[in-house]
């Protein structure tokens, strides 16, 4: 016991030294953050582990010895307890010197007023053993029960933990309206796919194609009412078998896979030529930085990058491209933008060396910007002058149209602006091993808790023409409120024994 | 009425809740200072009247948003309190008898209203889609209600510190005096004052002097009540957390730091029923952890939401 009551108060504080340092798992930036503004102690952090704390080594030995100990203790409590019930409730002799004791006189003789109490005991639930005209009974073997079963729940929650992390996975598939996912570890987002310790690496082939995405704010508050993705889902060969609609709090259960709906984001469709070639081609995921306070996130802008590596000799380009998807959002700075309506994108050429192949950042130590401009659905840019070559022009930004007589060499064109949904994807076949066990540990709890043992004693002894009852109690819990029912029972075997004929002692 | 209406409703009688439940301190603990009967009276009068004012406060504030009224911190330390003082006049004053602790139950609560004007006061507002469940609903109101009865268990549990300290002093000192004054036996004045062998029942010793508190036996026994109460809430309420978040966010347990507090302040709780039920750790060092675990409830409850970023913290 003192054992696991310090593993416990140990556990709580590496949990106290998980929250307070900054965690790997769950906010890589900021701990990329604090080991460069402290050196020296972000190191011993890092080699203590302590930017991982529940993924560490001490972690799961804390852990292990807490659940070694409670197994070491509950194997003797479980069997002592299971022979305990099966056990008669053993015969007191001295029962005056009982807790709870009262006697009186009743009118039955003493080999019936017994059978009769021990009826009466019987239909109280209690288990009752008889031997001659003086009866033993005992109840509450739900508060040990209630106990075990909690304490072994805990047993079970590990399990369902252990196996459903260790051979399941997560991760997040960002997929574009009408586009295709499969469930494969390439198409996951690498920095947040989590693989369990004992994943064989076999993910499911499952696909799921995103037919549509949707979602509706209210236009007061700029709050989001819903968002949800209608989904096709395939099977491993890539036949269809159905479609289902993900949204919070609504996963999609699609045979392992669970798949919730997570966020969303605009993947304006954008392609570059060159002299009729094309050079890239496809949706652009783009991303948002978070509001700052008091602004609503809608109103921000969403950025993305097109990469066009050695677009002429010696000369990379990188197109930084900004989007208002509602183009009203660039005049009224702070407009809440909720769907796409006439979407305007600023973008800026910049040319040098690309260093970084990512499609979501651009780092710019060997680039500089050269031009840029507007860019509305459906037009066309010539890249190398800025101007508008096809399609309509962006008045708004007084951005003219290309002069006649040149043919444009490198262009980009703006053709729709899709959705892209961000769904979490994972498997854990734990889950429903720890849901039992939580309701387990609730239902053990309240049991050991608000239950209590207690035993009661009957004697009848012969006196006069009826018999003396002399009963005894205990309450091993709860003593207050067994007084009360032990005055009932009392009354009960009284009356169902004829009535009291008087009280012979008072209870002290 | 109009929603802005309802809302300054529901606002002015929080601020009469409030201060009714400042007098109700107040006459408590003119109660304990004076022991008049009356005082006592009026105690339990106010808290009713603060209580049914708080009540409608939070049923006017759930009319005005249109929602159930559980979705900031302005509205859980509304909630907090009235749930701390029914579970105050219900299991004190009703079930113990007991009325001379009111006014450290309703220094609580003020204390917790208090905050919430200073520091939570928002208008009612819509929800985030991702708290828009059902498990959010049984999981917030089961958080409120454990951290209510549990913080005014371990307020019982710093009286009991406090009442069985003096005890211990008034024991050791009539322990010099010669021959030893009481039932002719030598006291042994290491010994915790009040225990049975039952852990939670107490068995009131021979009191020396009866002071202003209750024995520290009745207290420690009232304090266990609480926690061992408020502790199957507690954990019924984060695993109703922990099925929210498999739905919403696909992971039932993410170390969050609202997640990660929650789960040290329940393992610190559980350590105290331990102690409670280990020899050598009952009384005072049970009560000491339990002190923690108060010290875990305050960061659980208000450090986590205003100072450490969580995907909880959209909720204030
Ligand atoms: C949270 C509420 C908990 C309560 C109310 C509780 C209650 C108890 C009680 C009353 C005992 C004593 C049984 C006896 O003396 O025969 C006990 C023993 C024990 N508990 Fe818990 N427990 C809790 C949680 C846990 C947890 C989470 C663990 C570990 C995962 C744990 C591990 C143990 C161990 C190792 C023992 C020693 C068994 C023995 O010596 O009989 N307990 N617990």
């Amino acid at each position: 016991m003192r054992t696991a009551l310090i593993l416990l108060l140990l556990l709580a504080l590496a949990s106290a030294a998980g929250s307070l340092i900054p965690q790997f798992p769950n906010s890589p930036e900021r701990v990329a953050q604090f080991l460069s503004t402290h050196s020296v102690l972000g190191e011993v952090y890092r080699r203590a582990g302590l930017f991982d704390v529940f993924g560490t080594w001490w972690f799961g030995f804390i852990t292990a010895l807490l659940f070694t100990s409670l197994i070491a203790c509950l194997l003797p409590r479980s069997r002592a307890h299971l022979r305990a019930i099966r056990q008669r409730p053993v015969h007191a002799r001295e029962l005056d010197a009982l807790p709870l004791h009262r006697e009186m006189l009743v009118a039955a003789p003493p080999e019936v007023a017994a059978r009769t109490a021990a009826r009466v005991l019987r239909r109280r639930r209690f288990r009752v053993a008889t031997e001659g005209a003086s009866v033993a009974a005992e109840k509450g073997a739900l508060r040990e029960a209630g106990s075990l079963i909690f304490h072994w729940a805990f047993v079970l929650l590990l399990v369902g933990v252990i196996v459903g992390k260790g051979t399941g996975y997560s991760g997040r598939a960002a997929i574009v309206e009408g586009q295709t996912w499969t469930d494969a570890r390439l198409n996951y987002d690498a920095t947040r796919l989590r693989l369990g310790r004992y994943f064989d690496g076999d993910f499911s082939g499952l696909g799921l194609r995103l037919i549509d995405y949707r979602d509706a704010f209210d236009p007061e508050t700029a709050l989001p009412l819903y968002f949800e993705s209608e989904l096709e889902l395939l099977d491993a060969s890539g036949a269809p078998v159905g479609t289902a609609v993900a949204s919070v709090n609504h996963p999609v259960a699609f045979e392992q896979l669970r798949v919730y709906q997570y966020g969303f984001g605009w993947a304006p469709v954008v392609s570059a030529a060159k002299d009729g070639q094309v050079l890239a081609d496809g949706p652009v995921l783009m991303s948002q930085q978070t509001a700052p306070e008091g602004r609503s996130q809608l109103a921000q802008t969403w950025h993305g990058f097109v990469k066009l590596p050695q677009v002429r000799p010696e000369v990379d380009m990188a197109v930084e491209l900004e989007l208002w998807p509602d183009g009203r959002g660039f005049l009224f700075e702070g407009m809440p933008m909720f769907d796409a309506n006439a979407p305007l994108i600023r973008y800026q050429v910049w040319e040098g060396r690309l260093l970084d192949p990512s499609k979501a950042s651009l780092d710019t130590r060997f680039m500089r910007v050269v031009r840029g401009g507007f860019l509305w659905e459906g037009s066309t840019v010539d890249l190398d002058r800025a101007c508008i070559a096809a399609g309509p022009a962006a008045t708004v930004t007084a951005q003219a149209g290309c002069p006649g007589g040149v043919e444009p060499s490198l262009t980009l064109t703006f053709d729709s602006l899709p959705h892209y949904s961000v769904l979490q994807v994972g498997k854990d076949i734990g889950v429903p091993v720890v849901l039992a066990a939580a309701i387990l540990i609730v239902v053990g709890l309240l049991a050991a808790l608000y239950t209590s043992r207690r035993k009661l004693w009957v004697r009848a002894e012969p006196a006069g023409e009826g018999s003396r009852l002399i009963v005894g109690g205990l309450a091993l819990q709860r003593r207050s409120q067994f007084q009360t029912e032990f005055d009932r029972t009392v009354d009960a075997l009284v009356a169902a024994s004829g009535g009291s004929v008087r009280e012979a002692v008072a209870a002290p | 009425m109009s929603t802005d209406e309802l809302a300054r409703w529901s606002r002015d009688l929080f601020t009469v809740a409030l201060f009714v439940y400042i007098a109700a301190m107040l006459a408590s603990f003119a109660f304990v200072a004076f022991r008049r009967r009356s005082m006592a009276r009026l105690s339990t009068v106010l808290g009713v009247v603060g209580l049914t004012a708080n009540v409608v406060s939070i049923v006017l504030r759930a009319a005005a948003a249109g929602r159930t009224p559980w979705g900031n911190m302005y509205e859980y330390s509304s909630m907090l309190a009235a749930m701390a003082v029914a579970a105050y006049l219900i299991g004190v004053e009703w079930r113990s008898k007991i009325r001379t602790l009111g006014g450290f139950a309703y220094a609580f609560v003020v204390f917790s209203m208090a905050m919430a004007v200073l520091f939570f006061y928002v208008g009612p507002q819509d929800l985030l889609p991702a708290l828009n469940s059902y498990w959010r609903q049984i999981h917030v109101t089961s958080m409120i209600t454990a951290t209510s009865v549990l913080g005014l268990g371990c307020v019982f549990t710093i009286l009991f510190l406090i009442k069985e300290r003096s005890e211990r002093r008034q024991v050791s000192m009539l322990a010099q005096q010669d021959p030893p004054p009481i039932m002719g036996g030598a006291i042994d004045a290491d010994a915790p004052p009040d225990f049975a062998p039952g852990a939670d029942e107490p068995v009131l010793g021979p009191s020396v002097r009866r002071g202003v508190l209750p024995a520290s036996g009745v207290l420690d026994h009232l304090a266990y009540r609480f926690i061992a109460l408020g502790f199957p809430i507690w954990t019924f309420g984060t695993i109703c957390g922990a099925i929210w978040a498999q739905g919403a966010w696909g992971r039932y347990w993410g170390w969050d730091p609202k997640e990660t507090w929650s789960f040290i302040t329940w393992t610190i709780f559980a350590g105290y029923l331990h102690a409670r039920a280990t020899a050598g750790w009952r009384g005072r060092r049970a009560a000491v952890i339990a002190l923690v675990g108060f010290g875990s409830l305050f960061v659980t409850y208000y450090a986590v939401n205003l100072w450490i970023a969580s995907i909880h913290s959209y909720a204030t």
